[in-house]
């Protein structure tokens, strides 16, 4: 009877270690192209700490970064329509 | 340890795919020949490879299987069983069993006027374990020889090579800015020790020779 309710643990819980690594990964690549900026551009002012912690404070304000979100929501919308699919259809 | 190394790698694959024959849909075009209802009593053999009862209600030890008789275009024949899977392993949240029975019920054709229909299911059928496979949807095809395209495999199995491939690239990429250089760093600190024992142990050389120099010049050589 309450087989959703273990689905939904289950599922926020894998759930939620996908959207550790991809946040970790996005950030990571976001990272990387800062450095490579400022190792190949020589027109940055100040030093190069500052320079990529302020392209990562733009970066956490990004539609790119809010994206991730949807490692929740594109599964629960793929279980609705999966159910009505088999069900209702 | 080749063999064993190999070994190890067929029957991965072989579980692997195993499980993906196992669990993903397959579609047969079948002609339905009648519905039953057997009472089912499990032995912890056969459990694994049955759904649990109905969504709406709660399990019991033993209860009643509906299942779909089916005849191929050749005339072997094959039983599916009609269960549930709810919100279960697998994911295809089936909760209409008692209607596909109905539907299955009102496809029944003779030999004579055979009207062909496909059967999505999963699992296996085995004589020895008593399983049968799940029908999830059954639906009427034009013909014992008609084309059916596997779109859900397909997505699935694009899904998996993807997921694969990031998981793939998060660790090559974790590996590369996160372990690699803890790792150089630990070699430098590591040189850093080694040529620090070698400076003592230089000291310890000097100290002895001075010692002995002292002891010589006190005694005299030993030979």
């Amino acid at each position: 009877m309450f087989g959703w309710v273990r689905l939904s643990v289950i599922g926020l819980f894998l759930l939620t270690i996908v959207y550790i690594c991809l946040s970790w990964y996005s950030r990571s690549v976001r990272r990387e192209r800062l450095e490579k900026q400022f190792d190949e551009g020589s027109e940055h002012p100040g030093p190069r700490e500052q320079f990529i912690e302020d392209g990562l404070k733009a970066y956490e304000g990004s539609l790119r970064r809010k994206l991730i979100w949807g490692v929740y929501v594109i599964p629960v919308i793929l279980v609705v329509v999966m159910i009505y699919v088999t069900n209702f259809m | 340890m080749r063999w064993f190394k190999w070994g190890f790698w067929v029957v991965l694959i072989a579980l692997v795919f195993a499980f993906c024959h196992y669990t993903l849909p397959q579609r047969d075009i079948v002609r339905v020949t009648g519905t039953e209802i057997i009472r089912q009593d499990f032995s912890k053999w056969n459990r694994i490879f049955y759904a649990q009862t109905d969504s709406g209600n709660n399990e019991g030890v033993n209860r009643d299987l509906r299942l779909i008789n089916t005849s191929y275009p050749d005339g072997s024949v094959m039983v599916f069983r009609n269960e549930d899977t709810g919100f279960g392993w697998p994911w295809y949240f089936k909760l209409d069993s008692s209607n596909l029975q109905a539907e299955a019920a009102d496809k029944i054709s003779t030999r004579a006027a055979p009207e062909w229909v496909a059967i999505k299911h999963y699992g296996w059928r085995n004589e020895f374990l008593s399983i049968y496979p799940n029908a999830v949807t059954i639906w009427d095809v034009s013909g014992p020889d008609a084309r059916i395209i596997p779109w859900s495999n397909i997505i699935i199995y694009i899904v998996l090579a993807l997921i694969m491939l990031g998981f793939y690239r998060l660790v090559q990429r974790f590996k590369r800015r996160k372990i690699d250089p803890a790792i150089a760093q630990m070699e430098q600190k590591w040189d850093a020790v080694e040529a620090r024992a070698a400076e003592a142990g230089d000291e310890m050389d000097r100290a002895r020779g001075g010692v002995l120099a002292w002891f010589k010049k006190w005694f005299g050589a030993s030979k």
